[in-house]
Order: C-alpha cells, then sequence, then structure tokens
C-alpha cells in the first residue's frame, strides 16, 4: 500500500490482483447481480484510487479498504433507487432470495443463505466469517465500536440459526414424506 | 444448532478462493494506470487533531477580542481554570473524533452523537456548579442575542475545520458533519465565555449551552445537503449516460 502511494504501478497491480476477488465477494454477498458487482468493484478501485492519501501506513489495509467500499455501495444503493423511483421493488428484490432458500429447502448458495440478513449484519458477517477480520477490524470498517459488531454478529447468528434449523426441519419431513410414500 | 455449525455452513457455502477475471482486473488497473503518481498520506491524527483545537481557540479569541474580554475578566481563577480546561479538553475530543470520521477504517470509540451528548453534558454540568445566580432578567432577548453571536462564530470555525481536513475521505457525511457542528460550537461557546459577563445560571445553561447541539444540527444537516446534491449530480451523470 505505501508502495501504491508512492506511485508504483506493480505495487498498485498486485493490489488489485489480491484484493479485488474478497471486495467482488463482499458485493455479491450483499445481493448484487454479478454486473452490479463488476461495476461496484471498479467504482471502488477509482475512489480508492482517489483517497488512496488519506491511507495511514502502519495502520491494517482491510478496514480502510472496506469502509471505502461499503460507502460506494451505499452511494450505489441510494442512486439506483432515486434513479429507479421503484423503492417497492428493490425491498422486493431483497426478499427474493430468502424465499426461493426457504423454498427449496437447499442453503447451496451463499447470497440466499445470508439473505434473511439485514444489511448491517450480513455485511459483518461476511467481514467476520468469509473474510477472517478480526472484531476490531470490522468494527473500524463499518466506523462502528466492537460491541456494536458483536450484538450484530450475535442477531445474525440468531436469525442464521432459525433459518437453518427450519430448512433442517423441513428436509427431514420431505424424507419421511417419501418414505412413507 | 451450534456456533460452530453455522461457521461450518457459512464457510462451505461461501466456497474457496472467489475468481475474477483477468479482462476484470485488467480493466480496474487500467483505469487508474493514468493517474498513477506519489501522494502524501496525511498526519498523524494527533497532529489533526491539535490543529482543531487551534483553530477553535484562534476563532473564540479573535471574536472576543473584536467584542471584548468580559466574561473572563469577571471570572475568578476557579471559574476560569475549569470552564476552559472543560472546553480545551472537549475539543480536543470532538476533534478527534472529527478526524476519525474523516478518514476511512478509523477506530471509532465514541459515536458522534453520544459525543454530543457528552459535551454538552459536561459543560451544563461545570456550569451549573459555578454559577449560582439564578435570576432571569432579560431571559430571552439576552439570550437570543448571545445564541446568535455563538452560531456566528462556529461558521468560521467550521470552515477553517473544513478547509484543514479537506483532503480526507468522510464514509459516513452526516457524522462527520454532526462532529464538524460539534467542534465548531464549542468555539462560539468558548468565544461566548470569554466575552459574556451575564452569570445568570439559567442565561448560561440554556443559550450558551445551546450553541454546541445546534450547531452539531447545522452541520449534520449540511453534509446530508451536500451529500444529496452529489449524489443528484451522480444521478444526472447516470442518466445522460
Amino acid at each position: 500500500m505505501a508502495h501504491y502511494q508512492q506511485g508504483d504501478f506493480n505495487a498498485a497491480a498486485v493490489l488489485i490482483a489480491q484484493l479485488s476477488p474478497q471486495l467482488h465477494r463482499f458485493f455479491l454477498a450483499q445481493l448484487a447481480s454479478r454486473a452490479d458487482a463488476d461495476d461496484l468493484l471498479q467504482e471502488t478501485w477509482l475512489r480508492i484510487h482517489k483517497v488512496r492519501h488519506t491511507y495511514r501506513p502502519g495502520e491494517p489495509v482491510l478496514p480502510w479498504l472496506y469502509a471505502i467500499a461499503r460507502r460506494v455501495r451505499v452511494d450505489h444503493y441510494r442512486r439506483s433507487i432515486r434513479t429507479t423511483g421503484r423503492q417497492q421493488a428493490m425491498e422486493d428484490m431483497s426478499e427474493i432470495p430468502a424465499t426461493v432458500s426457504a423454498g427449496s429447502g437447499r442453503l447451496d448458495d451463499f447470497s440466499a443463505l445470508l439473505a434473511p440478513l439485514s444489511d448491517g449484519e450480513r455485511e459483518v458477517i461476511v467481514m467476520l466469517k468469509v473474510e477472517g477480520m478480526s472484531l476490531e477490524e470490522a468494527a473500524r470498517a463499518t466506523s462502528s465500536t466492537v460491541g456494536s459488531v458483536k450484538q450484530k454478529a450475535h442477531r445474525a447468528y440468531k436469525k442464521l440459526r432459525e433459518t437453518m434449523s427450519a430448512t433442517r426441519r423441513s428436509g427431514r419431513g420431505t424424507a419421511e414424506d417419501c418414505r412413507e410414500r | 444448532m451450534k456456533d460452530e455449525e453455522i461457521d461450518d455452513v457459512l464457510k462451505e457455502t461461501a466456497g474457496g478462493p472467489h475468481v475474477l477475471k483477468a479482462e476484470t482486473l485488467q480493466r480496474v488497473s487500467d483505469s487508474i494506470k493514468t493517474s498513477l503518481r506519489p501522494v502524501r498520506p496525511l498526519p498523524p491524527t494527533w497532529v489533526l487533531a491539535g490543529g482543531l483545537v487551534l483553530v477553535c481557540a484562534a476563532v473564540a479569541l479573535a471574536g472576543a477580542a473584536r467584542a471584548g474580554f468580559y466574561g473572563i475578566g469577571k471570572m475568578d481563577f476557579l471559574e476560569r481554570a475549569l470552564i476552559f480546561s472543560t472546553l480545551v479538553v472537549s475539543a480536543w475530543v470532538v476533534g478527534i473524533g472529527f478526524v476519525h470520521e474523516m478518514i476511512p477504517g478509523s477506530r471509532r470509540h465514541i459515536a458522534p452523537g453520544a459525543l454530543l451528548a457528552i459535551v454538552s453534558g459536561l459543560s451544563v454540568c461545570v456550569f451549573a456548579l459555578l454559577f449560582r445566580d439564578y435570576q432571569t432578567s432579560a431571559f430571552f432577548s439576552a439570550g437570543i442575542a448571545c445564541l446568535l453571536t455563538g452560531l456566528l462564530f462556529a461558521v468560521p470555525t467550521a470552515l477553517l475545520a473544513w478547509l484543514l481536513l479537506r483532503r480526507g475521505f468522510a464514509v459516513n457525511p452526516v457524522s462527520a458533519g454532526l462532529a464538524a457542528g460539534t467542534l465548531a460550537g464549542l468555539a462560539g461557546l468558548g468565544m461566548l465565555e470569554l466575552h459574556c459577563q451575564n452569570f445568570q445560571a439559567a442565561h448560561v445553561l440554556v443559550w450558551h449551552v445551546a450553541v454546541v447541539p445546534l450547531s452539531a444540527a447545522a452541520g449534520a444537516f449540511v453534509a446530508w445537503a451536500l451529500r444529496l446534491r452529489a449524489s443528484s449530480g451522480d444521478r444526472e451523470r447516470v442518466t445522460r449516460n
């Protein structure tokens, strides 16, 4: 990162190659389509490039990077709502994966698994469990306190536990139905 | 279902390393290549926070120098020590909070809203402890004049603070505006304490302290309006494209 700030293109290319996949997955996990995730990734790197002087050597890179990515995502979300003027449609869209997941009884899709969670809970779970960030790093990235991150993770786990238990029960029920037949 | 089982399911469904198309990465690299030049990182937090405290002190002193140091002249040593040390410490803490709001990924101990409540509460406690004159003569006329004077001096403080941190990037502009407004309000309050010689408890507790939350609210509103304007600009660009 320090080399990137000094204008080293190779360092920038290495950073882009190493960090883009996890940023892309972060956007996908927020229920973005692949095309949207591509756009958000590009926009995030442009924003990172513009404010790269705000990174201070010695500080952790991931929270800085994700804080910017979050802002880009929020801006994109607001813009899309205003552009289409169909806020209700967006809310409906966010419920689609949850319905599909419950209906199919399978949790094979990561986005579908996280769909019942709120935006804040979802991003905390992705940061902690998928990207392997610490509570402190997730708190920095979300501009909140460690206590708030813990609370969101706790709520998310409660919801996930309920969803998974319901899925298991319905799966077991289906298997018993098959056996009876 | 145990937490460990949920962890396993999350890891399993997230899959292995996410692979991106080479052309996507290439496109990103190309987009920044043309404007890649060395940049100077921001100074440490304590330097920026120190600068903000100096800005507050300079504005308050300049305002009082113009209007007269009647308030501080009438205070005894204990009042001066308690009031101005509280204001300096508050400005330092809020200044650090404002710097953190302007640097992505900074550690946040207290949210700007909570910081505003603490700073206002602390000022109320200090003033309630020191000022025991419970008369309320010319409560509204004198009070509104003080409130407007305090807010008037909060404006240049906010502008100078923004100038000092213009290279920063607020991930949450409304929070940053709230922190900037709180800091500017403290400068306005400092100016009033240096200048105003009305030591009636009700006057100081209501009209002097009110400068801080009102200035904070104005800061948050301005930041919200600017963000709205910026996103409208983005929308127009998107629509044109």
